[in-house]
């Protein structure tokens, strides 16, 4: 096994050239999601910590709730017991992305992007956008994003500044990749620093009418949806963290 | 004389952005789309600084920026990565391989300005005359 790199070079490096780590409380879950002997009660204090983790993990303990009035599972002590140890995978896996996604619509394209409930967006309908990324390595599993054309239009439009009738499928698609691309290395970062050391792949982005997502051997599938304007974004990430 | 400024990325969006980015100023932009081009570049265009991407196919960032450090004619030209990676062993092989400075996806193109202002001189171009 290669030695750790030096964590106080790293910070004075990251200190110089203006790198923000990731919140703690997500490189914490991270790391304890990677190890298969972590105890419940070690990953509940973690999440517990951090509102928008324990939030997330009661929406996806509650699937057939409406809003938080409805929920069965009020605790995250409660939810962790009865969903077991795959609702912190979700949130380990999920949240990296989330947050990589709403930073990179907020500092390149100046739209506030919100996280939504799935049901509050209309399903995708016929052929629309699929981007996809796979990494490998101590964690396995790809990275999908699926969006309407008029929303891969509109943020290719606002990422390059150009009006949307000036825009070539060919800028369109690659602003859809880009994108993935973005989100995907800073999702990976955060695996690698977590000791899931992976390897990225080439996105590969096309149009699709297949809606199934396979779903990695062994692991688990988390869909994220998000608003921002006009624009909807699915974001689905299926991966196994002990593929190794 | 305007700067020149070779922009290494995969992604023809990034290109696009950093030469948006640019406009402004007395700047020419050489692009190229992975570490081969961008090393071929580098050798014919002797760029004022190198805006560098990680992840590309062909040749990567890291082995780009590794043979430009091993060329001594090419060795001196600063190196800024622009890259979505930024897990401790990256950036700390990159550091320590000798970059300039390091800007993480996503960037705002202010930051990219203001860390290549930092390399080299940028000199604004006059505002265009209201038609």
């Amino acid at each position: 096994m290669p030695p750790p790199p030096d964590i106080n070079q790293y910070k004075e490096i990251a200190r110089r050239y203006g790198i923000a780590a990731a919140p703690e409380s997500v490189s914490r879950l991270t790391q304890l999601v990677a190890r298969q002997d972590s105890c419940v009660d070690d990953i509940v204090r973690v999440i517990e910590k951090d509102p928008g983790l324990s939030a997330r993990l009661l929406r996806v303990a509650n699937p057939r709730a409406a809003d938080e009035s409805e929920y069965t599972i009020g605790t995250v002590d409660e939810a962790l017991l009865r969903n077991g140890i795959g609702c912190a995978l979700l949130l380990a896996m999920g949240t990296p992305l989330s947050l990589a996604l709403t930073k990179t619509f907020q500092t390149m394209l100046s739209l506030k992007l919100e996280s939504v409930d799935l049901h509050q967006l209309d399903t995708l309908t016929g052929l629309h956008m699929l981007g996809s990324i796979g990494f490998a390595g101590k964690v396995a599993g790809h990275v999908y994003l699926r969006l309407s054309s008029a929303s891969a239009t509109a943020i290719a439009a606002s990422i390059l500044g150009l009006p949307p009738e000036e825009l070539g499928t060919d800028e369109i698609r690659d602003a859809a990749g880009e994108l993935l691309n973005i989100m995907t290395g800073n999702f990976k970062s955060n695996l690698c620093d977590a000791g899931l050391d992976c390897k990225l792949q080439p996105p590969q982005v096309g149009m699709t009418d297949d809606f199934s997502t396979p779903i990695e051997p062994g692991g688990g599938l988390e869909r994220l949806a998000f608003r921002a304007d006009k624009i909807e974004i699915f974001v689905e990430v299926s991966a196994n963290p002990w593929s190794d | 004389m305007a700067i020149k400024i070779l922009s290494v990325d995969d992604s023809r969006t990034i290109r696009l952005i950093v030469g948006k980015a640019f406009r402004p100023y007395h700047v020419t932009i050489v692009e190229a789309a992975n570490g081969e081009e961008g090393l071929a570049a580098a050798a014919r265009e002797k760029p004022d600084l190198i805006i560098l991407d990680v992840t590309m196919p062909v040749m990567d960032g890291v082995t780009m920026l590794t043979k430009l450090k091993e060329d001594p004619a090419l060795k001196a030209i600063p190196v800024i990565m622009l890259t979505a990676e930024s897990g401790r062993e990256n950036v700390l092989q990159i550091a320590r391989l000798g970059v300039r400075d390091y800007l993480v996806k996503p960037f705002k193109e202010d930051q990219l300005i203001e860390k290549a202002g930092r390399c080299v001189t940028l000199e604004k171009r006059p505002a265009a005359a209201p038609v």
